[in-house]
């Protein structure tokens, strides 16, 4: 493996406008064959309020990748090797104090200057000048207060995602009573800062720290009517987070249990969850591949609208390249633990640079093209247990050349906004040119 | 515009619905568990006997010094069943078997309440603690229960009653140190399962602390076959119970089903079949209602043994 890989990422855009940067991460897997390299130096970037796609087959490191984001990848198996995601969180617009202004592009959020340097930039913010804070580095306490509230993540199949035994109302009244309970005391206009002991009850009751005496105690009525107040409190917060995915009959659907919704209605509740506290970035981990077809098409179109209205990134996981093409405003492809290439989507779909992505878009099944064979890559994902320096794809490229399996291509730029790992682009210049692949060398 | 500002909030309905939820649930699960007749059975046969134990001294004149133990009335030795004073008979030392097989029924309740509530607690909290944590600690935990396993439940609750020396007291304790590893063995595999579920990761994702995944997640999720155990457990430990009773590992005279069959073994060879046979049903009865009842709720509760009814 090069050395070289661990150059941070160049991307055109302008380092204020990215809110998370992933820096060279690799995610090993202690197995019995042997340690895996499922995520193998992966660089890319997100910026604030795009949806980035992030494609691949089965296997290829995407949701390992993802759920890096928010420290969920099981360790052990897992081993984290190396590399750093960095986050910058926004925080109230000090202009407008979250009134939404145009110094915050109405978002009422912010990202805040580095503490380090001021605003210089230092290495420790990445060169940025922006409060960056390493999410494989942090504490549990504080990782705990970004999970849900600026870092939020809808999963594969709701049927799956959410607890049997909890009702919807209980189930999202956990986010607030989590991340605002600040709100929800002020909701129930409770004193937050009253001293008296019922007060402490309650303000621990809203913080979820009472025990089971304690609870006993909010049963009787003059506590009780300021428990039931937060819990109404609780109750209004949950019926807007719902109102807002446009589920139908929000009321009624408060107090059912998931399995008397149906998936779309399952995921519409995970989307009220993972957006209730008005994340900064939301990591959709194939959000409709458990969902029927059309099902999916408003869920998707759900997920745009809120995204547009809260200037939430998207960090989209998916397989089906035909649904980024359509969501997307950048795309990262990769295969087998690497980025192959990154992009701007029209230009990636219309004109893809690394014979992967181009033999993935010639996969992709067309409704207009006439029956016959579908097209697929010829040869299997390479095995990732202690790969060699070589480029991963070279058994399956039909361009392979010599340096191919001796050298590890790494992310280039090439044109702008654009980046590409492979040596038909960024031949080395070390390496005779009889050992490099054909600069025309195209498919088709 | 304040975007952080939601569209118009609606009413809140009133939070006391959270709890109707919750009844109505209940209210369909029992009525589940009771549209199974066999359940059903079980049911009614279990709260016949725990009315019976609850009303014990009012049903029966209490034995002024001890209640638990048995009267003795010297003047109708082996009398059988239908003499005056004594429908279901004497034992031939004179003890009433009415009042043995009455007051048995609140020994045997108090036997197996206890016992449960012990095994339960410790085996859950250990299983819980192992599964949770998992890696030394869960290696650690499993090999002091697989040391208990070894051991065959009767022998090792003999061995430490009879170590202990004879007294019901001794009976209880030796039955709680032999119970507990199953619930420890059920909980552990039960939230080691449970923990994989999605909803434990998301739970993670919307930033829960571990103690509050445990008691919100895993905890509801993984306690439904603890609990058809423990029903079952409920009938066993009053089986095993009496079998220590009968070889006299609890005080002589005490006016416990286990007792009262040995007290009246010897007199079966001479006809005088009373004193066993109708304490001997109590305890049958005993652990077929709680069966039952197990094996309704296990059908109710969990869906993976689904039954073609």
């Amino acid at each position: 493996m090069t050395s070289a890989a661990v150059e941070p990422t160049p991307t055109a855009a302008p380092a204020a406008s990215v809110i998370a940067s992933v820096r060279d991460l690799r995610v090993h897997f202690r197995t019995k064959a042997g340690i895996v390299h499922a995520v193998d130096g992966v660089n890319f970037d997100i910026r604030n309020g795009e949806t980035l796609g992030l494609v691949g087959e089965t296997g290829c490191g995407k949701s390992v990748t993802a759920r890096s984001f928010l420290q969920l990848v099981p360790m052990p198996p897992g081993i984290p090797v190396s590399g750093s995601i960095l986050f910058r969180p926004r925080n109230p617009c000090p202009d407008c104090l979250g009134e939404g202004c145009s110094a915050c592009d109405r978002t009422g959020r912010v990202s805040s200057p580095c503490p380090a340097c001021s605003g210089e930039g230092c290495q420790h913010c990445d060169q940025t000048g922006l409060e960056t804070i390493d999410l494989l580095d942090l504490p549990d306490q504080q990782l705990r207060d970004i999970r849900g509230d600026r870092i939020a993540m809808i999963f594969q199949d709701p049927g799956k995602a959410l607890n049997p035994a909890l009702s919807v109302r209980d189930q999202l009244g956990e986010v607030f009573f989590t991340h605002r309970s600040a709100e929800l005391l002020d909701a129930a206009g409770i004193d937050p800062d009253t001293q008296s002991v019922t007060g402490r009850m309650i303000r621990r009751k809203a913080n979820m720290r009472s025990r089971g005496v304690e609870n006993l105690a909010l049963a009787i009525p003059p506590l009780r009517d300021r428990r039931v107040a937060l819990a109404s409190a609780a109750d209004g917060m949950v019926a807007a987070a719902l109102a807002e995915t446009q589920i139908p009959n929000p009321m009624s659907v408060m107090d059912r249990f998931p399995h008397e919704l149906s998936g779309g209605m399952k995921q519409r509740v995970m989307i009220a969850q993972a957006l209730a506290c008005n994340p900064d970035l939301l990591i959709a981990d194939e959000p409709t591949t458990a969902l029927d077809v059309t099902v999916q098409a408003r869920i998707i179109e759900l997920i745009s609208q809120l995204q547009e209205r809260y200037r939430t990134a998207v960090l989209y996981i998916s397989h089906d390249l035909s649904l980024v093409k359509r969501v997307c405003d950048r795309t990262a492809v990769m295969y087998a633990g690497q980025i192959v290439e990154v992009g701007d989507s029209d230009q990636i779909f219309h004109d893809p640079e690394h014979p992967y992505t181009q033999g993935l878009i010639e996969a992709i099944p067309s409704t207009n093209r006439e029956r016959g064979r579908l097209e697929a890559i010829e040869g299997t994902v390479p095995e990732l247990i202690e790969p060699e320096s070589a480029c991963r794809f070279a058994g399956r490229c039909p361009h392979t050349a010599p340096v191919c399996t001796t050298h590890d291509p790494v992310l280039e730029p090439i044109g702008e906004d654009r980046l590409v790992a492979c040596f038909i682009h960024n031949p080395p210049a070390t390496v005779p040119t009889e050992q490099l692949p054909r600069p025309d060398g195209r498919l088709l | 515009m304040d975007v952080t500002e939601r569209l118009p909030i609606p009413p809140a309905p009133p939070s006391e619905s959270a709890l109707r939820v919750r009844a109505r649930r209940a209210g369909e699960l029992t009525a589940n568990v009771l549209s199974n007749p066999t359940t059903l059975t079980g049911l009614i046969i279990i709260l016949l006997m725990i009315s019976m134990a609850l009303l014990a001294p009012w049903i029966t004149v209490p034995n002024t010094p001890d209640p638990t133990q048995m009267p003795r009335d010297w003047g109708a030795i082996a009398v059988p069943p239908g003499s005056p004073g004594h429908p279901l008979g004497t034992t031939n030392t004179g003890g009433d078997v009415l009042y043995g097989v009455i007051w048995g029924a609140r020994t045997s309740l108090r036997l197996s309440l206890i016992v449960v509530s012990i095994t339960v607690t410790v085996g859950v909290a250990i299983g819980s603690l192992a599964g949770f944590l998992g890696g030394r600690i869960d290696e650690i935990l499993m090999r002091i229960v697989d040391v208990f396993l070894s051991i065959p439940e009767l022998i090792f609750a003999l061995a430490i009653a009879a170590v202990l020396g004879p007294s019901f007291r001794n009976i209880i304790l030796a039955l709680a140190v032999v119970f507990w590893v199953k619930y420890a063995r059920i909980m552990r595999a039960q939230v080691i399962h449970v923990k994989q579920n999605e909803y434990v990761d998301a739970a993670r994702v919307i930033g829960d602390a571990p103690l509050r995944i445990f008691g919100k997640d895993i905890l509801p999720n993984s306690i439904t076959p603890v609990i058809v155990q423990a029903t079952l457990d409920m009938g066993n430990i009053v089986l095993v119970g009496a079998t220590l009773s009968f070889i006299g590992l609890a005080e002589a005279g005490l006016a416990e089903w286990g007792v009262l069959v040995s007290e009246g073994q010897a007199g079966i060879s001479a006809g005088r079949w009373w004193a066993s046979t109708f304490p001997g049903m109590m305890v049958f009865l005993w652990a077929l209602a709680f069966n039952l009842l197990g094996d309704g709720l296990r059908d109710v509760l969990d869906p993976r043994t689904e039954t073609s009814r």
